[in-house]
């Protein structure tokens, strides 16, 4: 899967927020806010990834145990799919 | 992951503001104008080819976004003189929409034809901001000199606005559109709209053929103005319609309290600008100056030379030099008061001196509030 062509996302006063470019203003209306972790999944989805790659990338990160990670990318990737920002 | 709108700007600008971060900025695309108002503090005539020559060009607007996007810029403000006499508006708009701003577009509406209306509805700004300039042909002639561009203004509201784009309507209060709030206000409530009055009218910065001080109203028919505002506001409160006018200001796009009676916070008593000028917010003038604001000329830092980032930071240092206004600070009307170092440096030529004009507003906004008290 893979994050949507026509979203940025950008580092605003040390918040994470995902702004839409161009035409997608039309479908995604507004900007949308990315936690730590959540930011750091966007940019791996911005090149192809797969949901292991994902708890890989937040295994390296966090000290967290693996079960932990794969809700939290589970979850993560529910929502973006459902706000329709991947492919 | 996600939050409401508001909560997210309030909160992005508040830690923009204490980082010292630039988050919002207007771009003066041109000071040109097909308009000639009265009371404007900028615009030059559309055909004067001397004011073109040293408008910035395509590429160079678009270098500057560029550069100001990767200096923090996220709330973007195409203004002018006005912005849809440049044969380039839509490139430049285009490119913008690519780089990750949000953007809202100031306009006096009369040049924006259904073509028009039909490619912003394509890639629509987060807000058009129109300003109606009377209520009627006849007003609209007075203030405007063009008696046609009020049923194009209309027209082009409405389209704007079956179109689904956020559109709001301001009005700024001069003689010729004193009498005319009811109606103003008229044509908002048809439209579901909350209708932005813009009070404050500064002396000029570089406009040749108008006579803003000469236009405005006076400290006292500018309270009667606002007392009229506030009573009819309760009228339709008591009618269950909420939150129908907001006071506002076209340059700093400050929200200013819509009550007289609501103080303002001032948490950062060591910088003189009340706003984010300076701080978070930055203007960049036709030809390519950095300003904190608008209304002011000076201090001013050149981003096309020195590139966006080392400009910005240079013009926020000038700002921590400009002193705050002490008989201000210590003034009891303070809080019925929308002083700030721009209107004061327009008014006076200095940042730190009391405006006479100002002062008397208040006083008279005080006066006033003692008498219902009483
Ligand atoms: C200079 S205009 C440019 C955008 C567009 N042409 C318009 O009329 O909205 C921006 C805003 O500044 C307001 N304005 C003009 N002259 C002013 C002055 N001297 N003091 C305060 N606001 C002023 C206008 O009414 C308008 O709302
Ligand atoms: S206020 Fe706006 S419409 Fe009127 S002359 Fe100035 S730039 Fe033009």
């Amino acid at each position: 899967m893979k994050i949507r062509d026509g979203f940025m996302l950008r580092e605003i006063a040390g918040q994470w927020v995902v702004v839409p470019l161009g035409e997608k203003v039309v479908e995604f209306n507004g900007i949308m806010t990315l936690s730590q972790s959540g930011a750091l999944l966007w940019q791996v989805l911005e090149k192809n990834a797969s949901e292991e790659d994902l708890v890989e990338v937040i295994l390296k990160e966090y000290t967290i145990d693996k079960e932990t990670a794969e809700t939290d990318v589970r979850e993560f990737v529910s929502i973006i799919r459902e706000k329709n920002l991947i492919n | 992951m996600s939050l409401r709108w508001g909560e997210l700007y309030s909160q992005l600008i508040s830690g923009a503001r204490e980082r010292k971060e630039l988050i919002s900025a207007s771009f003066e695309l041109t000071a040109r104008c097909n308009l000639q108002c009265k009371m404007c503090y900028v615009s030059h005539s559309v055909n004067d080819l001397k004011t073109k020559a040293k408008e910035l060009t395509t590429a160079e607007w678009i270098r500057l976004a560029e550069e100001a996007r990767d200096a923090g810029l996220l709330f973007l403000t195409l203004t002018g003189g006005e912005v849809f006499i440049r044969e380039d508006f839509k490139t430049i708009y285009e490119k913008f929409m690519q780089m990750g701003f949000v953007i809202q577009i100031y306009t006096n509406g009369t040049l924006l034809t259904k073509d028009h209306v039909n490619w912003l509805a394509s890639i629509p700004p987060s807000k058009v901001s129109i300003t109606l300039y009377g209520a009627s042909r006849k007003t609209y002639q007075e203030v405007t000199g063009y008696a046609e561009g009020f049923d194009k203004t209309i027209r082009a509201i409405d389209d704007l606005l079956a179109k689904g784009i956020t559109t709001e309507i301001k009005t700024t209060v001069i003689q010729g559109t004193r009498y005319e709030f009811d109606a103003l206000l008229d044509i908002a409530l048809q439209r579901k709209l909350q209708l932005g009055i813009v009070n404050y009218v500064s002396p000029n910065r570089e406009c040749s053929h108008s006579d803003p001080v000469g236009n405005r109203l006076s400290s006292q028919e500018l309270l009667q103005y606002e007392i009229h505002m506030s009573e009819r506001e309760q009228q339709l409160t008591a009618e269950n319609i909420k939150d129908i006018t907001k006071i506002t200001d076209a340059v700093t796009e400050e929200v200013m309290p819509a009550k007289l009676d609501v103080v303002r916070l001032k948490d950062t008593p060591a910088l003189a600008f009340p706003c984010l000028a300076g701080t978070s917010a930055a203007w960049v003038t036709w030809d390519g100056r950095l300003l904190p604001c608008g209304l002011l000329d000076i201090p001013e830092t050149n981003p096309l030379e020195k590139g966006f980032k080392a400009a910005w930071e240079e013009l926020k240092n000038k700002c921590t030099l400009i002193p705050v206004c002490k008989e201000c600070q210590e003034c009891k009307y303070q809080s019925l008061c929308e002083h700030c170092p721009a209107r004061l440096f327009r008014e006076t030529g200095y940042y730190d001196q009391p405006a006479p004009y100002l002062c008397e507003l208040a006083q008279s906004r005080s006066v006033y509030k003692d008498r219902m008290k009483a």
